[in-house]
Parts: structure tokens; C-alpha cells; sequence
């Protein structure tokens, strides 16, 4: 007898959903194909995870993956997420968007979770524009690229987002593009697995407005520029790993470092101000449940 | 790169002819009114005006500030304080991110910053949609923002000029939101008449701030604590000033008519076919096409229907409006909005309208609210005899219901 082979990541997909709004040659569908690889290989519990995303290309994903998922306000994905995790600690709490939604309108956000730990997981999709509204400069946008903002090249300086995030507190930190399926795939999957404020960039093509105002070809060219241009250095100091328009990608995991989280803080100092007088309801709580 | 608005025909004197979108319209208003500081951040349907100045500022066609700020809320703050040391400033949003702008939209007024700004309206998230839906600026009816809807991209320039001259004017010193239906109107070509530089520096002078103005040599402290002792003569002030709006829009349009050559008639609402009407329907913005058209249909069935389109929602010429709706037997309000709670859970123009005719003599006609076209859904010639049926009911006095909602799945 046939067996109809069927795709390992679909069952994690509404495909009532597709066609995606995505553009050929954008990466975001291949960064989903990865996230759901990492779900099979680290054997995460669905029914304790959640996505939350914000507004934008990358903020559609809450709407293709059939997880638990919210599709917040632009720039309010961190926040949802902080609260869903604060609730109910026991979820594995996603944050999946993008580079404008995430270091722009919900920059602020950015930081104060890593500066708490948040136990949050942070996947942030970096296309260097603001794709969904017509290729506008965005925060980390390169230094000469042509924009629908700056029609002659821009010149404001990019936020170089795992510099950031170190700097703000984050326990791990990694960068790839597109092009490194598995390495995004076994990040993902490591992430789910360590505990505070992980941030994962995967830099994406976006062929539609980015790659064709600059002259940089279509997917396919995209593959072959991060093929070529990118090293991979484990562990090397965030600050070399600015973006420029043409100039080598560093990948890799740069930051694996262990400090408590916000909710062990949070236990630890009740614990130091008010000893035995102290209850934690919430272990209490996952106690009962037998969690 | 091509010059935004190139002319379709040329007129001596510098005027043209072109072919360009509503959000083109506001940029090339911006250009010709010369403004100073310009900030953006993109959100659809407003985005498009950010990219068309872009390009005006990049091709040297214009002298000005401009920065795409981080969030919204920047946006509106960064312009507030180029307006508070003397800039002419222009800013723009779209449903949510004109929400997420709230706490400077709300200080705005308070501080009399004349700034001028173009509202592409969008349905308010959740659920998403991109379609125009007037929520969004209706948001800020209440705060001593000057606002106006259009229903052209002509109207959309000539209301950017108009609005610079009223909220600079120093009786004033209020801000003005331009709202433009998102796609209908933001997105659609038209031919317009661009003025010369000449015209537009003749009817519109240069900002000054004056004593108002932040600078060493004036040393002031904007935005002080007052508390108790002095917020209600502040607010009193606001709206003394919001008092004079419809004297001062009225000698707006005047001056316009006479440097332009082009007349609005009365500024705050349009009147078609309503000299001979039996019943009138009314609303705000785009929606003025497809009515258009179905009374213009109706007509040629013996149907007197006319329509009344609201162009400015704050000032709310409420006396007016009340001795021009006393001559039709019954009206019909369309929403493209909600008010979910309000008197008879209506829109909030039909509630407007009720208000404004309550306290007058005279007759006062039946006033029935349509929800219509939310979400950019469109209102259409057949939801537009519907409503004129229900209306007519009205004016032979039998009972409707005051709020329906037309166009609606069910």
C-alpha cells in the first residue's frame, strides 16, 4: 500500500491561511520552516507555547502557524509577551517580528525586557527596511541604501541589534541569514531550552523593496551575497558585527552567558526581605498542578 | 528623478494642470506652503505622502527638515517643539499610529501649536483592515483640534493651504487635522489645478510665533504645572480661540476665492441638489461619490433627494447646519464610524447632527443614522436608495428605526 508522503512541518501551519501575503524570494517563510524544524527536533510541549508577533511582513507568521498566537499592536509584541509570560510562567513564550517592529515603534520594549531577562524567546526577522508599507529607511537600514525615504542613499546610523541587546542584558544572543536553515533551525531549538531574554536575528531578503531599489538581484542573488559574504564566528564581541550595505555578515552565537531572569529576581528578593513570611504562589500553584 | 506633479497644461503665471494622487496633492500642498519641519513614520494609507515629500526634499524641489522618526509618537513630538521655536511644521497618520501619536495629540492643542497634519483614514485594528473608517480622527474631537474631512484630491490641496492660514493665524494657534479617505481618496488620480508659488505666498504669510515664540531672547517656560489654580482659565482660553475658528476659516475662504479663483461657497458644508429637496442625506469624505451618483439617479426617478457633505466636523457649524436641515422634511446621516454606546447607539455625525438641531427654533426634521462602509467597505448606489427609502419613510412619518446598518453581511 501508498503512503502519501507529507511535509514534517505542516502540521504545524494553517494552510487555510495560504498563499502567504509574503513576496517571492522573501525569507520569512524559510525562517518559519526553520522554527517549525526546531519545534520537531527540541520536542517542545505545544500546548505550553505561545507565538506573539507584531505588525508588518514578519508580524503575519502569529496567523500561519497553528500555535497558540497573537497578533498584537505594531510595536507591542514584547510587552503582550512579557505579560502572557509574567501570568502564566510556565509558557514557553515566543516573541516572533520584526526588525522595524521590534527596534523601532517597540525599540523601548526591546531593551527593558533584556534588561529584566524576561524569559522571552525573541526571533526578529531583519529585512534592513520597513517591507509591509513601501520600503521606508528603518532603524536598521545600512548606511547608502536607497530607500523610498531616501530616494539618494541614507546616512543615519544603523542600530546594530546584537550589540544592542548584550549591552541591554540578554542571555543569548545569535545572528544568521536566511541561507543558514540548520544553524537557525538548532538556535531556535536551543533558546527553547534556556532559560531569560534569548534574541535570535535572522537576516532576510526582501527582494520586493530592498534588494530591487539597491540593485542587489532577486531571492536567489540574495542566497548567493549571503553565501558569500557571510563568516561565521562564534562567541566573537558583538561590537564588530555592525551591518553595512555591502560588507560581510558576521553570523554565528555571539552571547550564551547565565544570570537569574526576572521572576527568579523577583522570588530571590522576597525570599531576602521577608523570609519564611514569603509565598510563592506561583510555585505553589505549578506545585498543585503536579507541574 | 521626475518632478512629482509634472504639468499636464501650464497657465501663465506659474499655475498647472496635473495628474496626481490625494496624497500627492498634500505633498505638493506642503512644498508650496514651504514647510519647515516635516516628520514621518510609515503606516498605510498616510505612508504614501511621507514617500512623496521624500522625494520632493531628495530632489532639491523642496528646502526642509525631515526625519522618519522611530514611532509615531516621536513623530508628533519632534514637530510639536520645531512649531513651539517658530517652524511650520506638517505630520501624518493613520488609524492606530494616529492613536499611538495620543498623548502628543492631546497636548497639541492644549499648547496652541499651530500644526497642520493629514489624517489618511483607517479602520481602527482589531481586526486588521487597511480600509478607510473615520474613528481614527474623530478620536481627537474633543481636544481643540480644527477638523476637516475632503472628498477630492483638489479639495485635499486647497484644505492644506486653508488650514496653514487658519491654524497660524494668531487668533488661533490651533492644530489642523485634514482627513482623506484611505484609497479612495489617498490613492486615486485626478487632474488638479496647483497654484503658483506667487498665489499661495499672497494668501498664506510666514508663521510667527511671536511672543508665543521659544527662544533665548524670549525666555518663556512652555507647558508649566498650573493645577487648580489656572487649567480652567487655560482651557477657557482654548476655547475662546476654537470660538473664532469659524470667523477666521470664513475669512480664509474668502481671501482664497479672491487670490485662487476657485470657490467652496459656504466652507463648512457642501450642499448638491438641495435647493428643490423633499429629504437630504448627509455624511463626511469620499462617500460623497457614490450618493452623488444615486441621487443623481433618483432624480430621474422623480425622487427630490439632495446631500449635504460636512467638510468641517470641529468648528461644528451647528447653527447653520440646523437653519439648512429645517428645510427638508427628513434627513439621513451616513457614518463611515461608530460610537458603540452613544444616544440610540449611533454614528457620531448622526449624533452631531441631532445635537446641533435640538436647541434651534424653527422645524426640526427627523434625523434617521446609517452605519455604513466600515472597514473600507464600499458604500454603494444600491445601499444609498436604501437608505433614501427609509428616509422618505421618515418624512411621511412613519417610524424607522434611528440607527441601521447598511451594507452589512448578515
Amino acid at each position: 500500500m501508498s503512503t502519501i508522503p507529507i511535509n514534517p512541518v505542516l502540521p504545524f501551519l494553517r494552510t487555510d491561511r495560504m498563499p502567504t501575503i509574503w513576496c517571492p524570494g522573501c525569507g520569512i517563510g524559510t525562517t518559519v520552516n526553520c522554527f517549525a524544524r526546531a519545534l520537531l527536533d527540541s520536542g517542545v510541549d505545544l500546548k505550553h507555547l505561545a507565538i506573539v508577533s507584531g505588525i508588518g511582513c514578519t508580524g503575519r507568521v502569529a496567523g500561519y502557524v497553528k500555535l497558540d498566537s497573537f497578533h498584537t499592536t505594531h510595536g507591542r509584541a514584547i510587552p503582550f509577551a512579557t505579560g502572557l509570560k509574567l501570568a502564566n510562567p510556565k509558557l514557553n513564550v515566543v516573541v516572533y517580528s520584526g526588525d522595524g517592529d521590534l527596534s523601532a515603534i517597540g525599540g523601548n520594549h526591546l531593551i527593558h525586557a533584556a534588561r529584566r531577562n524576561i524569559d522571552i524567546k525573541v526571533i526578529c526577522v531583519n529585512n534592513l527596511i520597513y517591507a509591509m508599507t513601501g520600503g521606508q529607511t528603518a532603524p536598521t537600514t545600512p548606511g547608502h541604501v536607497i530607500t523610498s525615504t531616501h530616494p539618494y542613499g541614507t546616512f543615519d546610523p544603523n542600530f546594530n541589534l546584537p550589540h544592542l541587546v548584550e549591552a541591554a542584558g540578554a542571555v543569548y544572543v545569535a545572528r544568521w541569514t536566511t541561507f543558514h536553515v540548520r544553524q537557525i533551525a538548532r538556535s531556535m531549538a536551543e533558546v527553547f531550552k534556556k532559560p531569560g531574554f534569548c534574541f535570535i536575528e535572522i537576516l532576510s531578503p526582501c527582494p520586493t523593496l530592498y534588494q530591487r531599489r539597491n540593485k542587489m538581484g532577486d531571492g536567489l542573488d540574495t542566497m548567493k551575497f549571503y553565501k558569500e559574504h557571510s563568516k561565521i564566528k562564534n562567541g566573537v564581541s558583538t561590537s564588530e558585527v555592525g551591518l553595512t550595505r555591502n560588507g560581510d555578515i558576521i553570523v554565528g552565537k555571539f552571547v550564551d552567558r547565565d544570570r537569574s531572569d526576572y521572576l527568579t529576581m523577583a522570588h530571590d528578593q522576597f525570599v531576602e526581605a521577608l523570609g519564611d513570611r514569603y509565598v510563592d504562589e506561583c510555585a505553589a500553584e505549578c506545585c498543585e498542578e503536579g507541574i | 528623478m521626475a518632478t512629482l506633479a509634472p504639468a499636464v497644461e501650464e497657465k501663465k503665471g506659474g499655475e498647472r494642470t496635473a495628474l496626481i494622487t490625494g496624497s500627492e496633492a498634500i505633498a505638493v500642498a506642503c512644498q508650496l506652503a514651504d514647510v519647515d519641519v516635516i516628520t514621518a513614520y510609515p503606516i498605510r494609507p498616510y505612508d504614501t505622502v511621507m514617500q512623496y515629500i521624500a522625494k520632493l526634499v531628495s530632489n532639491g524641489e523642496m528646502d526642509c527638515e525631515y526625519i522618519v522618526a522611530e514611532g509615531e509618537h516621536s513623530q508628533f513630538e519632534i514637530v510639536k517643539h520645531a512649531s513651539a521655536v517658530g517652524a511650520r511644521v506638517f505630520c501624518g497618520s493613520s488609524g492606530v499610529g494616529w492613536m499611538y501619536a495620543m498623548e502628543a495629540l492631546t497636548v497639541t492643542p492644549a499648547l496652541r501649536i499651530p500644526m497642520v497634519c493629514m489624517v489618511g483614514n483607517r479602520a481602527l485594528d482589531d481586526p486588521g483592515a487597511f480600509g478607510t473608517e473615520h474613528n481614527d480622527a474623530l478620536a481627537v474631537r474633543d481636544l481643540g483640534w480644527m477638523l476637516t474631512w475632503v472628498d477630492s484630491g483638489q479639495e485635499a490641496l486647497d484644505s492644506t493651504l486653508i488650514a496653514y492660514r487658519v491654524a497660524e493665524d494668531r487668533r488661533i494657534f490651533l492644530p489642523c487635522a485634514i482627513s482623506c479617505d484611505g484609497a479612495f481618496l489617498t490613492h486615486s488620480q485626478s487632474l488638479l489645478q496647483i497654484p503658483s508659488q506667487e498665489q499661495v505666498n499672497e494668501f498664506l504669510p510666514r508663521y510667527n510665533r511671536a511672543d508665543l515664540l521659544l527662544h533665548p531672547d524670549n525666555p518663556i517656560t512652555v507647558a508649566p504645572q498650573a493645577n487648580e489654580d489656572w487649567v480652567m482659565e487655560i482651557r477657557r482660553q482654548n476655547y475662546a480661540a476654537m470660538e473664532r475658528t469659524y470667523g477666521v476659516i470664513k475669512e480664509a475662504f474668502a481671501d482664497f476665492e479672491r487670490i485662487f479663483g476657485r470657490s467652496y461657497g459656504n466652507p463648512f458644508f457642501e450642499e448638491y441638489m438641495t435647493d428643490d429637496a423633499d429629504v437630504v442625506l448627509m455624511g463626511m469624505g469620499t462617500l460623497s461619490t457614490p450618493v452623488k451618483v444615486a441621487i443623481r439617479q433618483m432624480r430621474k426617478a422623480g425622487k427630490k433627494v439632495g446631500f449635504v457633505r460636512l467638510r468641517w466636523f470641529r468648528p461644528f457649524a451647528a447653527e447653520e447646519l440646523a437653519q439648512c436641515l429645517s428645510r427638508f422634511q427628513a434627513v439621513g446621516v451616513i457614518d463611515r464610524d461608530y460610537s458603540f454606546g452613544s444616544p440610540h447607539s449611533g454614528g457620531v455625525v448622526a449624533g452631531e447632527v441631532r445635537n446641533a438641531l435640538y436647541p434651534g427654533a424653527g422645524k426640526k426634521p427627523p434625523v434617521l443614522g446609517f452605519i455604513c462602509g466600515l472597514g473600507g467597505r464600499e458604500v454603494t448606489i444600491p445601499d444609498v436608495e436604501k437608505i433614501t427609502e427609509s428616509v422618505y419613510q421618515a418624512a411621511e412619518g412613519k417610524r424607522q428605526p434611528l440607527t441601521q446598518w447598511i451594507g452589512l453581511r448578515e
